[in-house]
């Protein structure tokens, strides 16, 4: 087994050599044969240049640079396209996380679980404006996607590679990883590590932009249950308008033949109305149902990838 | 300054002045450059013209290669083209009519020290007054609605690494704005003055269908920039807009009938209620669509890029 460690690095130039030594001193002693990972996201101080010093004398450590600053999911992304490890083991660049923990992540891998994410209990940030608005985002993040894990932004997280090279990871996503790579059917387990204070400089990616978390919950929730049946939700979804559109057209045209023979032509208008998008909708269905056949994300495969096959002795 | 091969790559389309004279202006222009040149005319189509006079001078010692393409295919799809052939690290695009003063192409060499891509702004102008308002208020909007700075992206003089073009892949008219997609690629450019050519003259004004097209552009590189990985955040917000909106009327109205007895059917604010309310339903399925595809395709689509591995 190798393993991966990925830790994206932005303005770390006083923290990247202590995490590189912290990383190698907590690996080196479990055996295995590792690699880490240091994704360079367009720092703009010395960060590159002392991590390249490090690399040459060290044939475990890769450093990839970014063109520019592209965020952390993009680094992440990076980090995990690039490595060769069989598990991948993926961590901040502040030092806030503890290479110590990586043991703990292991055990939980070896006894069978497929993603195991850290969970800060003892988190050292500011409470209002870091630990309270993460725990209403933990919280609903743990309702709307059915995936209960107490802390989404800890970064200190650990996945079987073949899980995780197939999950789609885009935009801001990072935090959501579990949920995303839940339509795989994974395995995860949550365990408590260690979380230090910021050492050196401010933190650089924070919980500041609530609405976009929001936007993008809602999105992979949609995109999630939707995307292996779109047809089938698009259906779903055209029932109501197809029963307004029914009831609204019936009610003019009864009116009409019933005396007043007065056609209410706002109704009349706006059944025709809902009639049309029922039917843009069933035709949005079949254009996703061919998007989906057309594209290189199948669940079909993503199955396998948990599914354990279990071949009966005799 | 390294002396790596420049590939001078001049796209003809619709417009183009006198080949033999400006290919000469050109030529006397890069003289005093120390890297060594190949000339490269891509004809858009078919420019009978053009291509004897290329002939003419190839049989008089030049070196120039000639692609024709079998139709028109627009400058951008011209311009990928020459560089598919283009044998060098360094490209160098001039525009196949007046627009700098040659002579002074070598500043744009000492420019790209430290950049990938210097491009230049045709300065002091010597054209016409409306030509000159007509560049400002286009960029003006451009960095009203995109935020970039810059002044001359009408000047088809631009010299870059190779490397830039492997990685953005322009069509349609986005050649213009080449500039733009690099620096959102992490490249660094650059843009200097070079005086403009005093034989660009003429008031050139285009029909309205240009200008529209223009302001299209500038649209779409917006989305292009902002949304392309993110289309829900884009059309769900618009969407959930007027869903609201006419959700709102239409509870209005509910309300006006159940509990005041105002006759609902032969209402028109119910048509405009209705129809904000499919329409938003809509637009939000739109962006379904498109979060869909990316969705599916988000392993193809790299959303980084990776100056180098150590």
């Amino acid at each position: 087994m190798k393993l991966s460690i990925i830790a994206p690095l932005y303005n770390e130039e006083d923290s990247v050599k202590a995490l590189y030594e912290s990383i190698t001193g907590a690996v080196k002693p479990l055996g295995y044969d590792y690699e880490i990972l240091f994704v360079d996201d367009g720092s703009k101080d010395n960060t590159f240049e002392i991590a390249k010093s490090l690399s040459q004398q060290d044939e475990h450590l890769i450093i990839i640079k970014f063109r520019r600053n592209y965020g952390q999911t993009p680094a992440m992304v990076a980090g995990i396209d690039n490595a060769s490890g069989d598990v991948l083991i993926t961590m901040d660049g502040d030092l806030q996380n503890d290479p110590r923990d990586i043991a703990e992540l292991l055990t939980k891998i070896n006894e069978g679980y497929d993603i195991v994410v850290g969970w800060r209990h003892k988190r050292k940030d500011k409470l209002i404006t870091r630990k309270i608005p993460s725990k209403i985002a933990n919280w609903l993040i743990g309702k709307v996607t059915g995936v209960p894990i107490k802390d989404n932004g800890c970064s200190l997280k650990c996945y079987r590679a073949n899980i995780i090279k197939n999950v789609p990871l885009y935009s801001e996503m990072h935090r959501f990883i579990p949920a995303m790579a839940s339509i795989t059917g994974a395995k995860i387990a949550e365990i408590k590590v260690r979380h230090h204070e910021r050492q050196f400089g401010e933190s650089k990616y924070g919980l500041s932009r609530i609405y976009k978390v929001l936007l993008d919950l809602l999105t992979i929730k949609t995109i999630t249950t939707f995307a292996s049946r779109p047809l089938l939700w698009f259906s779903i979804l055209a029932i109501p308008p197809f029963i307004v559109s029914v009831v609204a057209f019936g009610i003019s045209v009864w009116n009409l033949y019933s005396g007043s023979n007065d056609m209410l032509l706002s109704l009349a208008g706006t059944g025709l109305l809902f009639a049309g998008l029922v039917i843009i909708l069933l035709m949005s269905g079949v254009v996703c149902e061919l998007i989906y056949k057309t594209g290189n994300l199948k669940h079909k495969s993503l199955a396998f990838l948990t599914t354990n096959i279990t071949n009966s002795k005799n | 300054m390294g002396k790596e091969l420049v590939s001078i790559i001049v796209p003809v389309t619709e417009r183009f002045d006198n080949v033999t004279e400006l290919f000469q202006e050109y030529k006397n222009g890069l003289l005093n450059i120390e890297n060594p040149t190949e000339f490269i005319y891509v004809l858009d189509g078919d420019f009978p013209e053009v291509f004897s006079e290329l002939v003419k001078l190839q049989e008089t010692g030049e070196t120039i290669k000639i692609v024709k393409l079998a139709k028109w295919f627009g400058e951008s799809i011209a311009l990928t083209a020459g560089v598919e052939v283009a044998a060098g690290e360094l490209i160098l695009t001039l525009p196949a009519y007046y627009q700098v003063k040659a002579e002074h192409l070598g500043k744009m060499f000492e420019s790209l020290e430290g950049n990938d891509m210097v491009i230049c702004r045709r300065w002091p102008r010597s054209d016409s007054l409306f030509s000159r308002v007509q560049t400002r208020v286009f960029h003006r909007i451009l960095k009203f609605i995109d935020g970039y700075l810059f002044r001359d992206l009408g000047c088809g003089v631009r010299l870059f690494k190779k490397v830039v073009m492997d990685e953005i892949s322009v069509y349609g008219d986005q050649h213009r704005f080449l500039p733009i997609l690099a620096l959102r690629q992490g490249f660094k450019v650059l843009e200097i003055n070079i005086p403009q050519s005093e034989k660009e003259k003429g008031t050139r004004i285009y029909g309205a269908g240009v200008y529209l097209r223009r302001l299209i552009d500038i649209l779409s590189i917006f989305f292009l920039v902002k949304f392309t990985k993110k289309p829900l955040r884009f059309f769900g917000l618009i969407g959930s807009a007027t869903f609201i909106l006419g959700g709102a009327l239409l509870l209005f109205l509910a309300i006006e009938r159940l509990f005041y007895g105002v006759p609902l059917g032969d209402r028109p604010l119910l048509l405009l209620g209705a129809l904000l309310f499919v329409l938003g339903i809509q637009v939000f399925a739109t962006g379904l669509i498109g979060e869909l595809i990316i969705f599916t395709h988000a392993k193809e689509l790299k959303e980084y890029t990776i100056e180098e591995i150590v």
